[in-house]
């Protein structure tokens, strides 16, 4: 047993209300410089939708990820040797348009514009050439509340029928917000051929060296998320860095404390990394089990002492134990992997959201027939599109979460009314009373000290000969560019 | 005067320059070092000129470098007539090859709006010298024949007494004009190297190939 800390988070994507909040107050913190203008570390698509970049989940188009072949991984896209020869053009790199060519209004002429007959305009220039953009093709949420968009809505690859998008009684729409996902596999590392992206031990955290970037752009195809960017004018790659100085004193993340409707949790995971691999050779439907299965119990002593002797602290076991992330993943089992074919495990979870009922005219009082909420069987978010999205395509697990939800509220339902609480309906959805309550509490009115559980970095125990130099505000080092 | 100029003067300032420059720049401030792709802006006309110009150059500096370090099996592999033939032949077709490539890139930066901004000075001396380069090449292998074998006789005789620190010019002064530029511009563009992006060409990344897949690194340890 090789036990290992990480920082993970999980949206409850049955409260995300697709604001943006959590889009903004990352780009304020991280990416409002030159030649990051394009790039959203943070961002939140709606789905059915193509996403940022379109079609990002595509991974015939972007070879993104890992394949499983004879018993072991490889990387889609290139092979050792085949990276060699592809160093001076990279074949599966997206591409500007693939995201969209960052934009600004000129403000200054309605100020400065020269007295004529017409109102003064502010009109849209590119912030890569300066030149003027007569009308503007894309953005970074291009395809918002477009779920029943002709254009973008029916090309998402998780529809197995994408004729119900433009059905006006079975079309159906929710939010994905996303960020890095700081995956146990990622692929982005493995692609890198000067070793510039890590992980780093203590809290998972995937990082690009900047010193160590020559700027090869394996990283930007091989993340099957797109979440590495190439910034044009530093030449360097760039991607979330789960705010780690935010984490390291034991604040969460901007994004999630932004977030306007609570949908995000932050707390420590413990894993065992000798079993990554072996779990990710699973077959596709197996791979949330097997994903579970590697993530270790902070109760059990014995994870406790191993961990230990890897160095996790005492602080960081205690944050793992009282993790709501763990409650979340693995004791409720609630949370579910981004598209956990792509082998990289991602340790960023999301809870499926509930969805209304199918509808057409004359069959909505059925609502009554199940006691207020809908049954499964009649969400309109078909069960194979969040199977698609969440589980490797299985559906048997997306009901029981579904279920478990369901259950919940009918419970918490019953007792705020009065009536009488009916235990099977918890037992048959695999909850107990106890369980019931500490899920209710988390996606409910948890407060911040229950969502966010950081442990801060134990920098005293660090050798601070070694930190003397290799930290500091980083205004002396300047990017090509840079002012 | 021009001959000491160009076969003593600019050798030894270009060789200082990298040695001393270099791993100033590598401890200063790696954030520059890089080699500032723009394939992220435009794609499809880099295609045709990235891979010529690196797969036409790469061969060519390959096989100057090989006459330096092993005159000898060259000599011997190249007194074959049919060798030398075929030797030559491959790299007329290759330095050709560059010449396409370099010329694709510079008129892709010229017609290229969306690369205004990313394109310095440097870049363009870069091209333009690059490309000037590839071409006095290509006009010394066709109108000065049989260039990788007299290459051995007398540009090679005469980098070992460079590298003695007892230069022989003697083995290069009574070469026409288009070769002593061809070494002239050889000699700027190992002088740049520190300078500009060209740093990218020290570094070639083969570590990896025998790493294991996820790299790890501690704060801590």
């Amino acid at each position: 047993m090789n036990v290992r800390a990480q920082l993970v988070m999980v949206f409850n994507l049955d409260k995300c209300i697709g604001c943006h909040a959590c889009s903004i107050s990352c780009k304020n913190i991280w990416t409002d410089r030159k030649g990051a203008e394009y790039m959203w570390w943070n961002n939140v698509e709606t789905k059915p939708g193509v996403g940022y970049p379109k079609k990002w989940e595509n991974q015939e188009k972007f070879k993104g990820g890992w394949l499983r072949e004879n018993g072991k991984l490889r990387l889609r896209a290139l092979g050792k040797g085949p990276t060699l020869f592809n160093m001076f053009f990279q074949p599966n790199m997206p591409k500007l348009e693939d995201y969209y060519e960052p934009f600004d209004f000129d403000y200054g002429n309605l100020y400065k514009a020269p007295t004529g007959s017409d109102q003064p305009v502010a009109e849209a220039f590119s912030q890569i050439s300066g030149d003027r953009i007569d009308k503007i093709t894309g953005g970074p949420n291009w395809d918002d509340d477009l779920s029943g968009s002709q254009l973008y809505a029916v090309e998402d690859s998780n529809l197995a029928d994408n004729t119900l998008v433009s059905d006006y009684g079975r079309m159906f729409m929710q939010y994905l917000p996303r960020i890095c996902n700081h995956c146990l596999n990622p692929a982005c590392v493995a692609s890198c051929p000067s070793r510039a992206l890590y992980k780093r031990g203590e809290d998972g955290v995937v990082l690009v060296d900047q010193n160590v970037c020559k700027g090869w752009r394996f990283c930007t195809s091989a993340c099957p998320y797109k979440k590495v960017y190439f910034n044009w004018q530093s030449g360097k790659a760039e991607k979330c860095i789960f705010c780690f100085p935010r984490t390291e004193t034991g604040q969460c993340n901007a994004c999630a404390h932004s977030c306007v409707g609570r949908i995000r949790h932050v707390g420590v995971l413990l894993y065992d990394a000798d079993r990554v691999e072996e779990a990710l050779l699973k077959p596709d439907d197996q791979l949330v089990a097997a994903h579970r299965e590697v993530i270790l119990d902070p109760h059990d002593p014995e994870v406790r002492e191993s961990a230990s002797r890897n160095g996790v602290t005492d602080q960081w076991l205690e944050a793992a134990r009282k993790s709501p992330v763990y409650a979340l993943v693995k004791e409720f089992a609630v949370a579910l992997p981004l598209h956990p074919e792509f082998r990289t495990m991602p340790m960023a979870w999301y809870i499926p959201s509930l969805s209304p009922v199918i509808s057409s005219g004359g069959d909505l009082h059925e609502l009554a027939d199940h006691g207020t909420f809908p049954l499964l069987e009649k969400m309109r978010a078909p069960i194979s599109f969040l199977a698609s999205l969440l589980s490797g395509g299985n559906e048997e697990i997306i009901a029981d979460v579904i279920k478990k939800q369901i259950a919940l509220r009918l419970f918490k339902r019953a007792g705020n009314i009065g009536q009488p609480i009916d235990d099977s309906i918890l037992k048959n959805a695999g909850l107990d009373e106890a369980g019931a309550n500490k899920l209710y509490r988390l996606f409910t009115i948890a407060s911040y000290r229950e969502r966010f559980i950081v442990p801060s970095q134990q920098r005293e125990e660090q050798d601070s000969y070694q930190r003397k130099g290799s930290s500091g505000f980083g205004i002396l080092k300047k990017t090509r560019g840079a002012k | 005067m021009l001959n000491n100029f160009i076969f003593i003067v600019l050798p030894y300032t270009a060789l200082a320059l990298l040695i001393f420059v270099t791993p100033y720049r590598y401890f200063s401030n790696r954030l520059t070092w890089s080699a500032y792709s723009t394939q992220f802006l435009e794609r499809k006309t880099l295609f045709w000129g990235i891979n010529p110009w690196h797969y036409g150059i790469i061969p060519v500096l390959a096989a100057h470098l090989l006459g330096f370090i092993a005159p000898g099996p060259m000599k011997a592999l190249l007194g074959n007539q049919r060798n030398l033939v075929i030797f030559e032949s491959i790299g007329l077709a290759l330095g050709l090859f560059a010449v396409f490539g370099c010329l694709a890139l510079l008129l892709r930066r010229v017609n290229t709006p969306i690369l205004k901004k990313v394109t310095y000075t440097a870049d363009w001396v870069l091209l333009y010298l690059l490309a000037a380069q590839a071409l006095s090449g290509v006009y010394i292998g066709v109108f000065m024949r049989w260039g990788s074998q007299w290459y051995l006789h007398t540009a090679v005789p005469y980098f070992w007494s460079l590298a003695t620190f007892n230069p022989q010019i003697d083995y290069m002064a009574d070469f026409p004009l288009m070769l002593k530029l061809h070494a002239a511009g050889a000699f700027l563009i190992v002088a740049l190297i520190p300078f500009t992006k060209l740093v990218h060409l020290l570094y070639v990344p083969v570590g990896f190939l025998t790493d294991p897949p996820i790299l790890y690194k501690w704060r801590s340890r």
